[in-house]
């Protein structure tokens, strides 16, 4: 009972018990981002949710209505997180933020026999001021990057990409297994438990993404960078963690002592976070408000407290000999970004976009050429590529696997951008989760009608393969699926002499233009094995926009 | 007690001679339905043998299906107790149920409602739909009609994709081998409930081609020679019963259709132990002759039934 109430009264408990339930909602969010119970075809938005955790991110908000251009309501809810730093400073990355949560479960692991390091200084620490410096000048410059280095990002494409279809593909190997082999008596185990977890566990559908290794890779990069330190990704990389910590210099939220006291410094050598500068002095802005130095004080004097006056003693001067102009103030903690680093940063933030534009510009390369893209993304094609934060949300939800994370098949600028390959999956003519889950408005948020309309691609036979044409063989199983009620695919009816030297009359298929939406699914259904008769590219000239519904 | 089809056949056989003898004003009025050609063609012959065809109109299709099973004896003759029932509907589109891609979820119900109070064990209801399934079976309305009889019995679930098994076609003429669904093999009554509509390639879709959804593998490869192909693989399922729901039919885009303007409301279920026979005579609605129809010829050769509409017992009820 006792030892419950001091379990109770421990910052340490509920620092991890709120990081775990952070933990569990975002996955529980993520499990939730796919068909389920939820009707695709209803009105409004039933799946909006599970964007949640993009919609607080102040980066993304930030960065998507910069380069994009656009104003999204939606993503204000992040000002909540803005406001909750300015009061409690950096408590975010140490309380909320799932990757933080990941990276401490796994750190103790990937540290085993790693040598132990808590160097203050090093060289690489204001890499994540430069970084939030080059994303959002690029942004200004219509150059999305904040996709590639935002956490959710990296997170939730990880778990789609990578880990999920992984986890799933296992799952059920192990348990089909043992349904085909083993004896009745372990099956009468194995299947209840497979069905518990195919219902609230595992994925509906087993899915398959391209490039889980690139995806899965970086976020195995981050949690093995914990052996060169703890948290080195938010120290050092992390740029919404770099946006955290300049909002948290204003917060009143202070730690007494301010300085790590002479003699122990227990706290300083313990600090997850490497807080302490070369005076032992905490730097607030740093500061993930784990508790850890409160709680192994062995004098329990360390404490925080809301200190409204910033001019105590308490806020310690900046340690850097070339401050931040803008942080100036000696009375806030600075941040170490030298003057130079950061005028290179931005020198940086304008040279790429001006780069990409540039061989855009000079024809020295087509920097993008078109994909195919969720539905409403092809009306214009520009505005989807900047309000995209290749967060893999709609990767994630659509129920036919088929969008992918790209490559570099639209150049450098369209990494992790969707594109629908249809011999994959195909668009499903009554679905919108797509546009429900992504959380930039970046897929417009058309109504079913309106997305049923929307040019996605251009189906087009290639008679060298299509069998009604090449081998004089009856099929038009493309005709059959295509789901427009008018059917953009139509036939001709021919009479041929087949192989055999038989007359016969053959449906010979061809897409109506003026029809066609570009579902894909006649590509996806076409029964040849390897190329298919029938493939769809992207619109010959991008399509007049749909005008987004509001709702 | 096992009944196979010949013995049934010779009972309800003597039982609607009588029937058919008694009761001129059971004349169908054809012309209603198709062209007045084929509305002779399909006149209820004098034929006392052959195969029984019920045909059943109506607005209130859960009657409609108890009325046109009374010709072949009710779900009695079919469904046992303790037995494990498939009933095997057309869910293979993402569509209404007023669009008619799908069989009718009122036709399914009942067929599923009747087979519970005959004492089934368990009565199985699926398809493998050519869109995403789980959007299909609910847009269908077959899931939740099934669903709303609130019996555990009645079960309307997704395929499970580790039960199709390999099975050799030893009748096969085009098919040698292909993978069926575990269920559908096991079933103690398999009852074909498809949906009789247009089809793009097979000119219509009806009770042999509704075997597609308890198949595996590549199945745009059916499609081609897919006249004997779909024979060959009916020579493994062979369904007790089949009830065709031409309830409302598609006339033009199918099989897929979406155009409420290509479908015409006929309220009428058909329904026979002979699957051939019942395709066949669903033709007519259509202005079709069964010769027309590769399946039904492919299956006629094959012995799998009759496709001469003069030596059917044709029964209006």
């Amino acid at each position: 009972m006792k030892k419950l109430h001091s379990i109770l009264n421990s910052w340490r408990f509920w620092r991890r018990f709120t990081q775990a339930a952070f933990l569990v909602a975002f996955l529980y969010l993520f499990r939730r981002a796919e068909l389920g119970l939820t009707d695709p075809s209803a009105s409004g938005n039933p799946l909006a949710y599970v964007n949640l955790a993009f919609r607080l991110d102040p980066l993304v908000a930030a960065c998507a209505m910069l380069a994009g251009r656009a104003f999204v309501g939606g993503l204000l809810l992040s000002l909540l997180v803005v406001a909750l730093t300015a009061l409690l400073g950096r408590a975010f990355c140490g309380w909320v933020c799932p990757l933080g949560t990941l990276i401490d479960l796994v750190g103790k692991p990937i540290r085993w026999r790693a040598k132990k390091t808590n160097a203050p200084r090093r060289w690489w620490r204001p890499t994540r001021y430069a970084l939030l410096v080059v994303i959002l000048v690029s942004a200004l410059l219509s150059l999305p990057l904040i996709g590639y280095f935002d956490p959710f990002a990296i997170l939730w494409r990880a778990l789609t990409v990578a880990v999920d279809p992984a986890f799933n593909w296992a799952t059920g190997e192990t348990f089909t297994y043992l349904y085909l082999n083993a004896p009745a008596s372990v099956t009468a185990v194995s299947e209840p438990i497979y069905s518990f977890l195919s219902h609230h566990v595992l994925a509906t559908r087993q899915a398959a993404l391209i490039g889980a290794g690139l995806s899965g890779g970086i976020l195995a990069g981050i949690l093995l960078l914990e052996r060169v330190e703890r948290r080195f990704w938010c120290r050092n990389l992390c740029p919404l963690g770099a946006l955290v910590s300049l909002i948290a210099t204003v917060s009143p939220l202070r730690r007494k002592p301010a300085k790590a006291c002479a003699g122990c410094r227990a706290c300083e050598s313990s600090c997850r976070m490497g807080v302490f500068d070369s005076q032992h002095r905490l730097r607030i802005q740093d500061c993930t408000l784990c508790m850890d130095c409160v709680e192994n004080c062995p004098h329990q004097i360390a404490s925080f407290t809301f200190q409204p006056n910033p001019k105590s003693p308490a806020a310690p001067l900046t340690p850097h000999p070339i401050p931040l102009p803008l942080i100036q103030n000696a009375d806030r903690p600075a941040v170490d970004l030298s003057r130079r680093a950061f005028l290179a940063s931005c020198a940086t933030g304008i040279a790429l976009p001006t780069l990409a534009a540039g061989t855009e510009k000079l024809g020295l390369s087509n920097p993008l050429p078109p994909l195919l893209r969720p539905p409403g993304a092809a009306g214009n094609p520009a505005r989807f590529l900047d309000l995209c934060v290749r967060c893999g949300q709609c990767l994630k939800v659509c129920p036919t696997n088929a969008l992918h994370p790209a490559l570099l098949e639209s150049g450098w600028q369209g990494i992790f951008s969707p594109q629908l390959i249809p011999r994959i999956g195909y668009c499903e003519y009554n679905c919108t989760l797509c546009a429900q889950v992504c959380p930039t408005e970046a897929i417009p948020k058309l109504l079913l009608t309106q997305k049923q309309k929307a040019v996605i691609g251009l189906a087009a036979f290639n008679k060298d393969r299509c069998l009604p044409y090449a081998e004089k063989t009856p099929c038009i199983v493309c005709e059959e699926h295509c789901p427009l009620p008018d059917k953009a695919i139509k036939w001709n009816e021919v009479e041929e002499i087949d192989a055999q030297g038989d007359p016969i009359t053959l449906q010979q298929p061809y897409v109506v233009d003026d029809l066609c939406i570009g579902c894909g699914i006649c590509e996806n259904k076409c029964p040849l094995e390897g190329e298919p008769g029938v493939r769809v590219s992207p619109p010959k000239r991008n399509p007049p926009p749909t005008q987004p519904s509001i709702n | 007690m096992e009944v196979n089809r010949r013995d049934f056949l010779r009972q309800v056989a003597a039982w609607s001679a009588g029937l058919s003898a008694a009761a001129p004003i059971l004349h169908l009025p054809l012309s209603a339905l198709g062209q007045d050609e084929t509305a002779a063609a399909t006149q209820p012959s004098a034929a006392k043998t052959g195969p029984i065809v019920a045909v059943a109109k109506g607005k209130d299709y859960a009657e409609l299906v108890t009325r046109v099973l009374k010709p072949l004896g009710g779900i009695e003759s079919f469904v046992k107790p303790g037995q494990r029932v498939v009933v095997k509907p057309n869910i293979g589109w993402d569509r209404t149920p007023a669009q008619a891609a799908n069989t009718h979820p009122d036709v399914v119900k009942a067929v599923v409602q009747l087979a519970l109070a005959a004492g089934a064990k368990q009565v199985l209801v699926f398809d493998r739909p050519c869109n995403e399934p789980t959007m299909t079976y609910r847009h269908s309305g077959i899931q939740p009609a099934v669903e709303s009889l609130g019996d555990s019995r009645a079960v309307c679930q997704l395929l499970d994709e580790r039960k199709f098994v390999p099975v050799k076609i030893a009748k096969g003429q085009s098919l040698d081998e292909w993978l069926f669904y575990r269920d559908a093999l096991e079933a103690d009554c398999y009852i074909n409930v498809p949906i009789a509509k247009h089809h793009g390639l097979a000119k219509l879709t009806l009770g042999l081609k509704n075997c597609m959804g308890v198949i595996g593998g590549n199945r745009g490869q059916i499609h081609q020679n897919i006249g004997q192909k779909l024979a060959d693989l009916n020579t493994v399922l062979n369904p007790k019963l089949t009830i065709i729901d031409a309830t409302r039919i598609l006339l033009a885009n199918g099989p897929s259709g979406g155009n409420i303007e290509d479908v015409k409301i006929l309220d009428t279920l058909i329904a026979s132990t002979d699957m051939v026979a019942a395709d066949a005579y669903a033709t007519t609605l259509f202005g079709l002759r069964p010769e027309q129809i590769s399946s039904t010829v492919a299956a006629y050769r094959m012995g799998l039934g009759e496709m001469d509409l003069k030596k059917m017992q044709m029964v209006e009820v």
